[in-house]
């Protein structure tokens, strides 16, 4: 590839791991959810036609992205959030697929219909990008030693028990589609500020899918997890392009396959780094006896399951 | 009158595909836990590998459809052993089939896109029953009875089966907890893997009648059927495919409808709204019934 074409791969992968930490959100509180992406593609269209029309500030374009996301994700979650799994990501899914047809059939004054819409392209550098990024990042790296992000890890490996040390789970899984909202509300902003052209098919379940196995990818269970599963998804296929043509995503698929078998959590799996570091990395003094029982030694996990 | 009775017709002919469909994916839903967002190109393969065998090789369309579902029954077993099984035997929990299913579905669709080619094609006339039938002026086009023929008999068929039989019975256990299913002599192994493969042939089935009612094979048949038959399990109500496949045939009816006398163009937004409207009311679908989990 040339350095042009990598250039612009890398700024999509930017703006992947945005939606990627969008969805890793709300996953991080339990929830799977297709919604950043209709979350994306409402405040990019917002975008497109308030700049287009009135004229706005990149800062104030950034601001209405992260308000507009962050106010559908609470709608969306005082709507959705007591419904099971299953429903519920289909429920986002849904969103997405009414998405793409609102778009086109709305006065086109408004999304340009099947034409798409320009949208001006002055977010669309690479300090903005960065910056948002980084932002990003350190909230979430915040987020995950806070009381939320704590909270947030019970809800996950199992509502009721987090019920039960007085967390309330549709409370963290709100907040955690509210911060899913404003991500997913930014990353669109940015994707089509990228783009300067946005339509219908820019913001669909393709966006949805690939972005969601670039958290896998990564590690769902780390928020530097989805900024590398982004990365990765979204230059391997361009790479894969040249030697394999049309079967470039087959690899994509076959990957996502095994590594949800075989790396359930990750390329990012900080406690597997863990188990690792204690098996080699043992401290001179003080460590076990010989031949005794490691107390770091990874203990057999005796997990209740719940039968449904 | 005479222009509603017939888009009538039409809505529940087309919704008998969507039906049809539906039926599969709920029995894959309800019964293996799996959401299985590729169930859409099984579809697509039972209707690419039966007009293949038609174009290419001039078998009749018959014997190509019978082969078409066997394929793609057969994909559904290759994609449970490669991708669901291991999943099943290390306990990965809700999330890590759908994900793998995505992974399947890209696959798939993919090989699909490149088996078939950017263009759609549509089977050769001759080999495919097209006179239509007319009824107290009323025009039916050979493909639409065939599909409601075909949605009767496997809904039928399906629920008898789950319900009267050893196998059904076996099915249901199995569903609940493979372990103590087991326990009780059942194998449960065997039993998944008959109702990924029934699920799967059904989803061909589908695809092969969707195309020909279309006339069109191409790759993305499958996505269509995926997003109708997913509302209809939903909206209907998982765990039982009579829910499932009446409302199948409403998606259709409302479909038809709406195109004739709302807008064409909202017409997939109605459909899709109407599902996210009953998730919001009646979580568990309009013939769901509540189910209780014990943690």
């Amino acid at each position: 590839m040339s350095t042009t074409a990598w250039m612009i791969t890398l700024q999509f992968a930017g703006v992947n791991a945005l939606f990627a930490l969008a969805i890793y959100a709300s996953l991080w509180t339990g929830v799977l959810s297709l919604a950043p992406v209709f979350f994306g593609a409402v405040s990019a269209f917002t975008f497109g036609y308030v700049a287009g029309t009135l004229g706005l500030s990149p800062f104030l374009g950034l601001l209405l992205g992260a308000v507009l996301g962050a106010g559908l994700g609470a709608l969306t979650a005082g709507l959705l959030i007591r419904l099971d799994s299953h429903y519920l990501a289909m429920a986002t899914i849904a969103m997405v697929l009414i998405g793409r047809v609102l778009i086109l059939n709305l006065p086109a004054e408004y999304t340009g219909g099947a034409t798409g819409t320009l949208v001006p392209g002055d977010l669309g550098t690479w300090a903005w990008l960065i910056g948002t990024l980084v932002v990003a990042a350190y909230v979430m790296a915040r987020l995950a030693g806070s009381r939320f992000g704590l909270a947030a890890d019970a809800v996950r490996e199992d509502p009721a028990v987090a019920e039960t040390l007085a967390i309330s789970p549709r409370r963290i899984q709100f907040i955690g589609m509210i911060i899913s909202g404003a991500l997913g509300g930014v990353a669109g902003i940015l994707q089509s500020s990228f783009l300067q052209y946005i339509g219908p098919d820019t913001f669909y379940t393709h966006l949805g899918f690939v972005t969601l196995a670039a958290v896998v990818l990564g590690g769902a269970f780390h928020w530097l997890g989805p900024i590398v599963g982004a990365i990765v998804f979204t230059i391997l296929p361009e790479l894969l392009r040249e030697p394999m043509g049309e079967y470039d995503r087959v690899v994509t698929g076959v990957l996502l396959v095994l590594i949800i078998i075989y790396m359930p959590r990750g390329l990012v799996d900080v406690r597997r780094l863990r188990l690792v570091r204690s098996r080699w990395w043992r401290p001179k003094g003080g460590g076990p006896e010989p031949g005794g029982p490691d107390p770091r030694d990874p203990q057999p996990v005796v997990r209740a399951e719940v039968v449904s | 009158m005479q222009l509603l009775m017939q888009q009538l017709l039409n809505g529940i002919a087309l919704g008998s595909i969507y039906a049809l469909f539906a039926v599969g994916f709920s029995l894959i839903l309800a019964k293996m836990g799996i959401l299985n967002v590729a169930h859409g190109t099984f579809a697509t393969w039972g209707a690419l590998s039966s007009y293949w065998l038609v174009f290419e090789h001039g078998l009749s369309f018959w014997l190509a459809l019978v082969l078409g579902v066997v394929f793609a029954g057969a994909l559904g077993v290759a994609a449970d052993l490669i991708a669901f099984e291991p999943l099943r035997k290390r306990n990965a929990g809700t999330f890590a089939p759908i994900i793998a299913s995505i992974g399947i579905w890209i696959v798939l669709l993919t090989l699909a896109e490149a088996f078939s080619g950017p263009t759609a094609t549509s089977y050769p006339t001759e080999s495919v029953p097209t006179e239509p039938i007319r009824v107290a002026g009323l025009l039916l086009l050979p493909a639409q009875v065939i599909s409601v023929i075909a949605l009767v008999v496997i809904v039928t068929a399906v629920h008898l089966l789950l319900t009267r039989s050893r196998f059904g019975a076996a099915v249901r256990a199995v569903s609940v907890d493979p372990r103590s299913a087991t326990i009780v002599g059942v194998n449960a192994r065997s039993t998944l893997i008959a109702v990924a493969f029934l699920a799967a042939a059904i989803a061909g089935l589908a695809g092969i009648l969707a195309a020909l009612s279309d006339n069109n094979v191409s790759f993305g048949i499958g996505e269509a059927l995926l997003l109708k038959g997913f509302a209809a399990v939903v909206v209907g109500g998982y765990g039982d495919i009579r829910g499932a496949a009446l409302l199948g045939v409403a998606i259709g009816v409302l479909e038809v409808m709406s195109a004739q006398y709302i807008s064409s163009g909202f017409r997939d937004a109605i459909t899709f709204g109407v599902l996210l409207v009953v998730l919001v009311l009646r979580p568990q679908g309009i013939f769901g019934e509540r189910q209780l989990v014990r943690a």
